[in-house]
């Protein structure tokens, strides 16, 4: 295993239902996640991008080994996780965190923020004590919480600052690999620009790895490092932030890249809109997942799946005609901000963080 | 498929619209408030749209720009929430004054709306067939037969496959994308001249929501119809706007075309909205943040309501509130008294 990398996957499998029923017959299996591979090197941002029922989440936590995968492996640091017991398992948990999505149902009601915080500490013994107090506020002062909320429930935060709860509380015990598991979808624009600078300075400070699951492709162009592009529970391109932005290969990559509304009036008079909806992931259509849908699709598409393979560079992709399709349609030049915007934007900016150095 | 999300308005069809069509709805000082508060939630909103108009209401939770759509379809729940000033013209319908009867017939018919969640106007008990062909029936007084086949014109309309066997479709039948593709058609069966639209597409996954705009635009080029749309989403609303309304606790803070409010934001709410979004470009610097969040409505400043959260505020934007002033002659209108920003602030950023 290369030394860079800190967390790998081999051929995850997750089957959901497929239990038997009596008198026959059996519920339906869903494909959540199906023969996916990847590794995440240590101190990079890897986002994995998909739409609803991708199975981008199942992966995650299989990544995370909060659910067991029905094949396939898992490593961590050069640790075979899915092989160990469930008290080793503990102990490495220590390591791996994760950031929900929703901050009203990820925080118990019952439990101070203090409590919430120390939890984790507690768990692996890390402090007790006016120790563990200490440990406690530090965490609270460093996601920008004051430490005597700690004494404060849940319910008494606003959006924002309930995910800084949260982050608190994944930060805790010192992890190395964090998951945020769309970890801004529920907050208000505004908000979510707080939390995502948040993160980012946490991370440069922690020297953390991070993974990143989400549906927001500008959010994951401004953050990450590598992109994995999921659909229907498998990978169909993997490849620097760049790279799939600038250069997109597979045909899903691109029509989910031209569905993204763009803030620049006048952008799109024209674009290509994907027909119809995904199929389910209880049926998988044969072939490649996504040729029902794929405005390129030949014979070949229907009849063989198509294997995640490196185009140069880095970059994966899962197409047969990968190499064959035509360029992707080029964005026209740059969007360049009006003068007054750009102006007004950097006074704005300025303005603000002398605020904030003189507020706190 | 290729499909032109936005008219193209150009001065001339701009003119041509101010000059010849009267709005279709015209709103003028709206103020709500809510029993046992003592300031107005929805703060004097006014604003008129034409035939064919899309204006978008830009903003975060809280900032009133549903309960505002709600209170001019008369849907306000009373109480505790109530309208305690202004006028809503509809098509020479005064709608704040109307009986509710009156405004029973207009809703569903002329004026439309569309909701974020669609399992909020279909009822999970009826065959969606049902549901549209009710309301042509109660709108257009027609048969049973002839109402169902405008249902099923509608849902083919709207792209639902096999829209013969979804007549007979129960709602939880149903993925998401359709559900809110069957509210629409539901909502647009009749015809009407204002579609005010909820964050229709907040909930679906981007593929599907370029689908549904494409259709709203679609629908919209053909019949005329005007249309208000809540949005968070600024993507969304360069898309689809022609004009924009920022609000931020009730109050509107900027309104102006669509592209003078994207090239010449004047409003410090606005910069930062437009700033702390990521761009699909290649990243230029951090986020711009706002500080804070938006007060609960019994600490909102006298002033200017942003006021508690602008670094640039001072004493006279926490006491007096600034009107909404023209800037350029294209309809921007901005409530700060320190726009623009350059000309106030140039001395703090030296």
């Amino acid at each position: 295993m290369n030394a860079d990398v800190l967390v790998e996957a081999h051929n995850l499998v997750k089957h959901f239902g497929g239990e038997r029923r009596l008198p026959f017959g059996r519920t339906p299996t869903i494909h959540a996640v199906d023969g996916v591979s990847l590794s995440i090197r240590r101190g990079e941002t890897f986002a994995i991008v998909g739409e609803s029922g991708c199975g981008k989440s199942t992966l995650a936590r299989l990544l995370l080994c909060l659910i067991a995968p029905t094949s396939g492996s898992v490593m961590f640091d050069g640790r075979e996780v899915t092989a160990e017991s469930p008290q080793a398992l503990r102990g490495l948990r220590r390591d791996m965190q994760i950031i929900f999505q929703d901050p009203y149902s990820s925080l118990n009601p019952r439990m101070t923020v203090g409590e919430l915080v120390a939890e984790p500490l507690k768990v692996h013994g890390i402090a007790s004590g006016r120790d563990l107090d200490d440990r406690v506020a530090a965490v609270l002062r460093r996601v920008g919480l004051r430490p005597e909320y700690a004494a404060r429930y849940p319910h008494e935060f606003s959006g924002g600052q309930r995910q800084r709860i949260g982050i608190a509380r994944a930060l805790a015990c010192g992890p190395r690999f964090v998951v945020g598991d769309e970890p801004v979808s529920a907050l208000d624009v505004s908000i979510r620009a707080q939390i995502i600078n948040l993160l980012e300075d946490l991370k440069a400070e922690l020297g953390l790895t991070l993974a990143l699951v989400a549906h927001d492709l500008a959010l994951i162009r401004h953050t990450s490092d590598r992109v994995a592009v999921m659909y229907l529970g498998e990978i169909v391109e993997l490849a620097s932030r760049d790279a799939l932005f600038e250069m997109p290969r597979h045909p899903y990559t691109r029509t989910l890249l031209a569905a993204i509304p763009v803030p620049v009036p006048g952008r799109h008079h024209h674009r290509a809109v994907l027909e119809g909806d995904p199929p389910s992931p209880a049926a998988p259509p044969p072939g490649c997942r996504f040729h029902t849908r794929c405005p390129f699709v030949e014979d070949i598409c229907v009849s063989e799946r198509p294997v995640l393979r490196d185009a140069g560079a880095g970059h994966s992709v899962a197409c047969h005609l990968a190499d064959r399709l035509p360029p992707p349609e080029r964005e026209a030049a740059g969007f360049v901000a009006a003068p007054a915007r750009r102006e007004r934007l950097a006074l704005f900016t300025a303005a603000q963080e002398a605020a904030s150095r003189n507020g706190h | 498929m290729e499909t032109a999300l936005r008219r193209v308005p150009t001065s001339e069809t701009l003119d041509q619209a101010a000059d010849l069509s009267a709005p279709v709805l015209s709103v003028d000082g709206l103020a709500v408030r809510f029993d046992g508060q003592s300031i107005d939630l929805i703060d004097g909103i006014s604003f008129a749209l034409r035939p064919g108009e899309t204006l978008c209401l830009v903003g975060e939770s809280g900032c009133g720009k549903s309960l505002t759509a709600l209170a001019v379809m008369g849907l306000l729940p009373t109480p505790p929430a109530r309208i305690v000033g202004g006028r809503a013209t509809f098509q020479e319908h005064d709608l704040l004054a109307m009986p509710a009867r009156d405004l029973a017939d207009l809703r569903g018919d002329r004026i439309a709306m569309i909701f974020q969640e669609p399992m909020t106007s279909l009822n999970p008990a009826f065959r969606i067939g049902d549901q549209i062909a009710e309301s042509v029936m109660r709108h257009k007084g027609v048969s049973y037969r002839e109402a169902r086949y405008a249902a099923l014109a509608m849902l083919r309309r709207v792209r639902i496959p096999a829209a013969e066997k979804r007549l007979d479709a129960y709602p939880h039948q149903l993925s998401g994308g359709m559900r809110q593709r069957v509210m629409i058609a539901m909502a647009l069966v009749n015809h009407p001249d204002l579609l005010i639209a909820d964050e229709p597409t907040t909930a679906l996954d981007v593929t599907i929501q370029a689908q549904i705009l494409a259709l709203i635009a679609e629908l919209q080029r053909e019949a005329g119809m005007a249309m208000i749309l809540v949005t968070h989403d600024l993507g969304v609303v360069a898309e689809v706007a022609d004009r924009v309304a920022v609000m931020y606790a009730g109050r509107f803070v900027e309104t102006g075309p669509v592209e003078a409010i994207f090239a010449d934001p004047q409003h410090p709410y606005t910069l930062g909205l437009i700033g702390s979004l990521p761009s699909l470009g290649r990243r230029e610097s951090r986020l711009a943040t706002i500080r804070g969040s938006v007060p609960p409505p019994e600490r909102l400043p006298p002033g200017c309501r942003f006021s508690t959260r602008c670094p640039f505020a001072d004493t006279r934007c926490q006491n007096e509130t600034p009107p909404l002033v023209a800037v350029g002659d294209m309809g921007h209108h901005v409530a700060c008294f320190k726009a623009p920003l350059e000309n106030h602030v140039a001395e703090r950023a030296a």
